[in-house]
């Protein structure tokens, strides 16, 4: 009995010892939440890629992934793609998570490794609240492609933040065109990239000091929001390439609620209330303010969304096109029966007798598309703010002044002064390094001649006009951007011989033309990228 | 019915298999000249027939899956003579060292993954058998077959580099303690009173719920490792 009890005591013996060891840790989390601070680090490497297997992988999505090829030519370093975490504020100083992407060049050519530039990207509007720019497995994360294949495979290290309100962020909403959060975001993930960059696999490549700040839509506006918060904290930037972005914000609002609307704006309109209710708290007292019955309840935690969003739109929560009502509200000035005349027949669906528009613009149908029964935001706010536009109005809409096109200096309506307050032309600022602004002039959804005329007349004079130069993909092709504008111009006479052929559906030459225009602000993108690729190069 | 036995079980197990032997023990030694205790040694050969769910977690792609190489350890045992016909048998052996491999795609991304080792662990699994031996004890070769439980738990674990690269970097890994049943049948060669020599392929459950930790990024997997283990010792009865 005495030995058995001896035997069992050295096999618990034996397990004991058997039970000592180290284990391998995962990273180090930092217990922080000031924004700026990287939440693991080294992050996440969710892929992985070197520049043949990256070639194949895009090429193999089809023929989108051929013609990216085409455009950013193969890749020339392998590409790891990194998962950020870090703490960033909210629109009204939340403390919140925020996540997004560090893709750093690999590879044994010189330009993939050792000191490389940093690209600070930010993405145009999604609705799809997980979106996570990051995850190069997803197969729906072409924009997360386009960076990649575009800077990240040609030796320049990415940092593009998702955005607050989305992925983990555990923030509501979105602060959607915030010009103070979305560009203190912006420098919170930079800081993140930077402390995690000497951790990852690849920390032989490393931060050379050249900063370039770019973004595509809503993140042409934020990349140039961010160029100017970067120079007011006294940061270096290189060189910025805002593209195809609403920088002029009063002046583009002034524009859609004139009757203008563009491509996505049911989307933007519940973005930018929401955006602008937490941070400034003044936008409505019940969303019944802004909103028709129908679409009000609810639409301030609407977007953005992990429910698909043609699938809101088959619910009824948002309508696809129409954001005003068709039923023209008559505008009545007291003692101003000219002025009201004038209001009332500007607010008419375009195209209409009351309203004509320019003639043989093929943007007038997609303008008067925004109209419907009984649209998304009521009348009488439209009313509203149309007042305050033509009591207080904006030097670029409805009719440019002559000179430098100022925003209104004194609005009142609550929507219009939050626009004011973010426009880009507000605050004492213009660009002090080389910036490149680049759209397309055809833009149906983020109108090139509102935001990027508007900005290149606004920053016309010395010394600004000096680093500030514009490209219009679509104008008649010039050096020194003869080919690129050429290239993009025959891939639209492409797409539009496509869709009148039968393959694309045999339409008439005006329906394959709203086709194209339809898909004009989307195309552009892989244009400007490259076009901000080439610019950044000569730095 | 299907046995189940938890980790809280095991005590009460060995207690009721240990009460067995001493009641057993007391009427057996009388009329026995076979010394009641056997050590043993030898050398274990483990046959791994893992069968796993893919891996699932974030960006874990489809048909990511594991296996674990085959592996060899000492063998040391204790055997309990109950009766002439019952053994009771606690095995273990020096932890052996697994290898978990890639099983799936070749490749994550361009990172090579199937049959890279991307773990390794050391399993601590002893196991407690009743043995039942046939023919009479003056026979000095008896087949024997056994049922019991098995005890498994890891540690060391570790992800290799190859494994920290499929993973995404540095990675936690963790992996569930483990009861379950245990099987053997054996041959047991007993020329005198004091030595044996003996075989055995035993057949046990072993089952964790795999998980790692990246950077914050949680996989899992639940894998049964279904190993089966052949072990050529002898023994020294006292």
């Amino acid at each position: 009995m005495k030995r058995f009890r001896s035997a069992l005591g050295a096999i618990a013996a034996a397990m004991l010892v058997a039970a000592c060891g180290s284990d391998t840790q995962t990273s180090v989390e930092n217990p922080s939440t000031s924004h700026g601070t990287l939440v693991e680090n080294p992050p996440v490497r969710i892929a992985s890629l070197n520049a043949t297997d990256f070639q194949t992988q895009l090429a193999s999505t089809g023929a989108s992934g051929q013609q990216l090829l085409q455009l950013t030519g193969s890749p020339q370093c392998g590409v790891d793609f990194y998962y950020l975490k870090f703490y960033t504020l909210g629109g009204a100083g939340e403390v919140t998570m925020s996540s997004g992407a560090l893709m750093v060049p690999t590879g044994a050519a010189g330009t993939c490794s050792g000191p490389r530039p940093i690209v600070l990207y930010a993405h145009g509007t999604q609705t799809n609240k997980t979106l996570n720019i990051a995850d190069i497995t997803n197969t729906s994360n072409t924009e997360g492609a386009l960076i990649a294949a575009m800077f990240a495979a040609q030796g320049y290290i990415v940092v593009a933040p998702n955005y607050a309100g989305y992925d983990i962020s555990t923030l509501g909403y979105h602060p959607f065109v915030n010009a103070a959060q979305q560009s203190g975001e912006m420098m919170d993930i930079l800081a993140a990239a930077r402390t995690a960059l000497p951790k990852t696999f690849a920390a032989s490549t490393t931060d050379s000091g050249k900063l370039f700040v770019t973004g595509y839509s809503e993140g042409g506006y934020v990349a140039m929001a961010t160029q100017r918060a970067l120079q007011t904290a006294g940061a270096t930037i290189t060189a910025a390439a805002p593209m195809s972005g609403p920088y002029a914000l009063e002046a583009f609002g002034d524009a859609i609620f004139y009757g203008d609307v563009d491509i996505g704006s049911t989307i933007f309109a519940p973005l930018i209330s929401t955006s602008y209710q937490h941070a400034y708290g003044n936008i409505y007292t019940a969303t019944t303010d802004v909103y028709s019955t129908q679409y009000a309840s609810g639409i301030d935690t609407l977007l953005p969304s992990a429910t698909p969003i043609d699938t809101i739109y088959a619910n009824g929560q948002l309508p696809e096109l129409a954001l005003f009502n068709s039923t023209t509200p008559v505008v009545t000035i007291p003692n101003n029966p000219t002025l009201s005349t004038v209001l009332t027949d500007a607010l008419a669906v375009p195209g209409s007798a009351l309203n004509p528009g320019i003639p043989n613009d093929p943007r007038t149908p997609l303008f008067a598309s925004g109209f419907g029964s009984p649209g998304l935001i009521t009348n009488d706010y439209r009313v509203s703010y149309v007042l305050d536009a033509a009591g207080n109005p904006d030097g670029a809409v409805p009719t440019p002044v002559a000179g430098v096109p100022l925003a209104a200096t004194a609005p009142t309506q609550s929507l219009r002064k939050a626009l004011n307050l973010n426009d880009m032309r507000t605050g004492p600022w213009a660009p002090a390094e080389p910036t490149l602004l680049c759209g397309g002039d055809q833009d149906p959804t983020v109108f090139f001649s509102v935001n990027t005329q508007t900005m290149q007349a606004f920053w016309s004079t010395s010394p600004a006009a000096a680093y500030v130069s514009v490209l219009d993909v679509n104008a008649t092709p010039a050096a020194p951007w003869t080919t690129l504008q050429a290239t993009f111009q025959a891939s639209q006479a492409q797409l539009l011989a496509f869709y009148e052929s039968t393959a694309g559906g045999g339409l008439s030459p005006e329906a394959a033309e709203e086709q194209v225009i339809a898909a004009y602000h989307t195309n552009v993108a892989p244009f400007c990228s490259l076009a901000a690729r080439i610019f950044f190069s000569q730095f | 019915m299907k046995l189940k036995l938890t980790l809280r079980a095991l005590p009460v197990v060995l207690t009721a298999l240990t009460g067995a032997s001493i009641l057993h023990t007391t009427a057996a030694r009388a009329d026995d000249a076979v010394p009641a205790n056997t050590v043993a040694a030898g050398i274990y050969q483990i046959f791994y027939h893992v069968k796993a769910d893919d891996l699932s977690g974030p960006f874990v792609p489809p048909g990511v899956n594991i296996d674990l190489k085959d592996t060899r350890t000492a063998y040391f045992g204790y055997f309990r003579r109950l009766t002439s016909y019952l053994d009771l048998e606690l095995a273990f052996g020096v932890p052996p060292e697994t290898k978990t491999v890639g099983k799936g795609p070749a490749t994550l991304g361009s990172v090579p993954y199937a049959g890279a080792t991307i773990a390794t662990s050391k399993w601590a699994a002893p196991s407690a058998l009743l043995e039942y031996k046939f023919f009479s004890e003056s026979t000095a070769l008896r087949p024997y077959v056994g049922v019991g439980v098995n005890y498994t738990s890891f540690y060391d674990r570790d992800v290799t580099a190859a494994g920290q690269a499929g993973t995404g970097g540095p990675t936690r890994l963790s992996l569930t303690s483990s009861v379950g049943p245990v099987g053997t049948v054996g041959l047991k060669y007993r020329p005198g009173t004091r030595w044996s020599v003996f075989a055995s392929y035993s057949i046990s459950r072993v089952d964790t719920n795999l998980k790692t930790d990246t950077a914050g990024e949680i996989r899992t997997t639940h894998v049964a490792f279904r190993p089966q283990a052949l072990v050529v010792g002898a023994g020294y009865s006292f």
